[in-house]
């Protein structure tokens, strides 16, 4: 996979992403987030492991405690993130806690600074733009913003680029569909626990029907298994600062998405001119990190 | 690199497995309406691609087959699922006929000219299954919305081929090690 082909995965990815509101909004209210991320991360993790079972266990045996461990980690930052998340947009409207989630691109640049490694020219002018677009969506609503949902998103953006920055390294050092099926099956044991604190009856209280099902194997097959898997083998071939910027997009889907559809699917957004100078930013910060200003394209071997 | 000659065995049980693969993505989205008045939602037209390339002409008959199950699953079986079943089996078979016969090199989504050229295939694909199944509607239903039914064809047929098919291709020929069903030119060429 060349860095085209990586770039196009990764903004298929956050498109897939995006979705999940729409996906989300098929199930009732009544199914708790960690009820749907523990089913359907399950789901997934399975469901890779019955695809690829002698791939997963050669990879098992090849990497065997680390690759474990690794997931083991990677899970409990993803659930730690989406945990701090949870909690932090709720302090925001749909459209303004969209925009402080890209803050992950800002901060990413600084812990690879931190951790004494090298981030690209193009990757810091990408970087800036994307704060800026941040920066700009804010100013129609700078009295709003709650201090405490804002330093939990802080916290969340901080451990999110913590774990882009460690499933960079582990997407090169180990086989990137068992990494996929491991994240997926430890989430899926992490979220189930947190749910069987918050809902002991866990199975026992969800009103099962058709619609449920479907939605959590729909959110199990694209999200979990096609993107996850996706978004590991575009990270072996992208720098995690890349990847976060791609990641921003995010928003754009949506504000489209919330533009478009109807309301009883996503909250409606009206967007002001702040949000829309912001949005533009956004995507020219993408277009700098995607599109090559070098004339002649290096050939790949 | 040597094709293997495939045994009619593999091949039924290859056309079992595309079907069986078929079926997991497009039932959910059968039974439920995710968008209120837009029912027909197909996130499985992304396979249509990857059936033709890498399967071929089993491929587009699983995929064929794999869509008139569906209709008879989610109870929607109708005359116009003959034509679903020819623009089943035409879509993918487009895919093949294109990049395994006619063009120049061989399959990869490498650089944005190859890219681009897909996608016209896509487009030509959606056209051509828009104008088998429309019609065929017409016929049988004439209280249906023409405009609006061609455009969903459209829609289904672009979108998902080209938003998550495109990547799905990527991994699947490069980091999954699936070879793309070819020609005897592009065999040549690619042993070249």
């Amino acid at each position: 996979m060349n860095k085209l082909q990586a770039n196009l995965c990764l903004v298929c990815v956050t498109l897939l992403w995006s979705t999940e509101v729409i996906i989300f909004a098929c199930i009732p209210d009544s199914v708790v987030p960690f009820a749907t991320t523990a089913i359907t991360s399950m789901i997934g993790g399975v469901l890779l492991f019955l695809c690829f079972f002698k791939r997963i266990m050669a990879a098992l045996k090849n990497g065997g405690k680390k690759l474990l461990l690794t997931g083991v980690l990677l899970s409990v930052l993803n659930c730690g993130y989406n945990v701090m998340y949870q909690y932090g947009l709720k302090e925001f409207d749909v459209s303004t806690g969209a925009f402080t989630i890209s803050m992950t691109v800002v901060i990413l640049p600084v812990i690879l600074m931190m951790k004494r490694q090298s981030v690209d020219k193009k990757t810091w002018i990408s970087a800036i733009l994307v704060l800026v677009g941040i920066i700009v969506s804010y100013l129609g609503k700078l009295g709003t913003i709650s201090v405490p949902g804002l330093l939990m998103m802080i916290g969340g953006c901080i451990i999110r680029a913590y774990y882009i920055i460690r499933l960079n390294e582990a997407a090169r050092e180990f086989d990137p569909v068992s990494l996929s099926a491991l994240i997926a099956v430890f989430v899926g044991v992490i979220s189930f626990i947190i749910w069987f604190v918050m809902q002991p009856a866990t199975f026992g209280a969800i009103e099962w029907n058709t619609q449920i099902i479907a939605s959590l194997f729909i959110h199990a097959y694209f999200i979990v298994m096609f993107a996850q898997t996706l978004n590991i083998f575009a990270q072996r071939n992208a720098t995690p600062a890349a990847a976060t910027i791609i990641y921003s997009l995010e928003i754009i889907f949506s504000l489209i998405w919330g533009m478009t559809m109807p309301a009883s699917i996503v909250t409606p957004v009206t967007p002001d001119v702040f949000m829309l100078i912001g949005a533009a930013f956004i995507v020219l910060g993408n277009l700098s990190e995607i599109v090559s200003f070098k004339r002649k394209a290096v050939k790949q071997l | 690199m040597k094709r293997e000659k495939r045994s009619p065995l593999r091949i039924i049980l290859t056309v079992g497995a595309l079907i069986v693969a078929y079926l997991i993505v497009s039932v959910p989205f059968k039974v439920m309406e995710i968008i209120p008045g837009f029912t027909d939602i197909r996130p499985v037209s992304m396979l249509q691609p990857v059936y033709g390339i890498f399967f071929g002409i089993p491929g587009s008959l699983a995929f064929a087959v794999g869509n008139l199950i569906t209709d008879i699953i989610s109870d929607s079986l109708r005359w116009s699922s003959i034509a679903g079943f020819i623009a089943n089996f035409l879509g993918p078979f487009c895919f093949y006929l294109y990049w395994g016969k006619l063009s120049r090199t061989p399959f990869d989504l490498k650089t944005m000219k190859n890219i681009l050229r897909h996608i016209v295939v896509i487009i030509i694909v959606a056209l051509v299954e828009a104008n088998i199944i429309t019609p065929s509607v017409a016929i049988s239903y004439p209280e249906v919305d023409f405009g609006l039914f061609f455009g969903m064809v459209m829609i289904n047929s672009l979108a998902f081929p080209i938003l998550l098919g495109i990547p799905l291709l990527i991994i699947l020929q490069e980091e999954l090690g699936l070879t793309p069903c070819l020609s005897n030119r592009n065999k040549r060429a690619e042993n070249q």
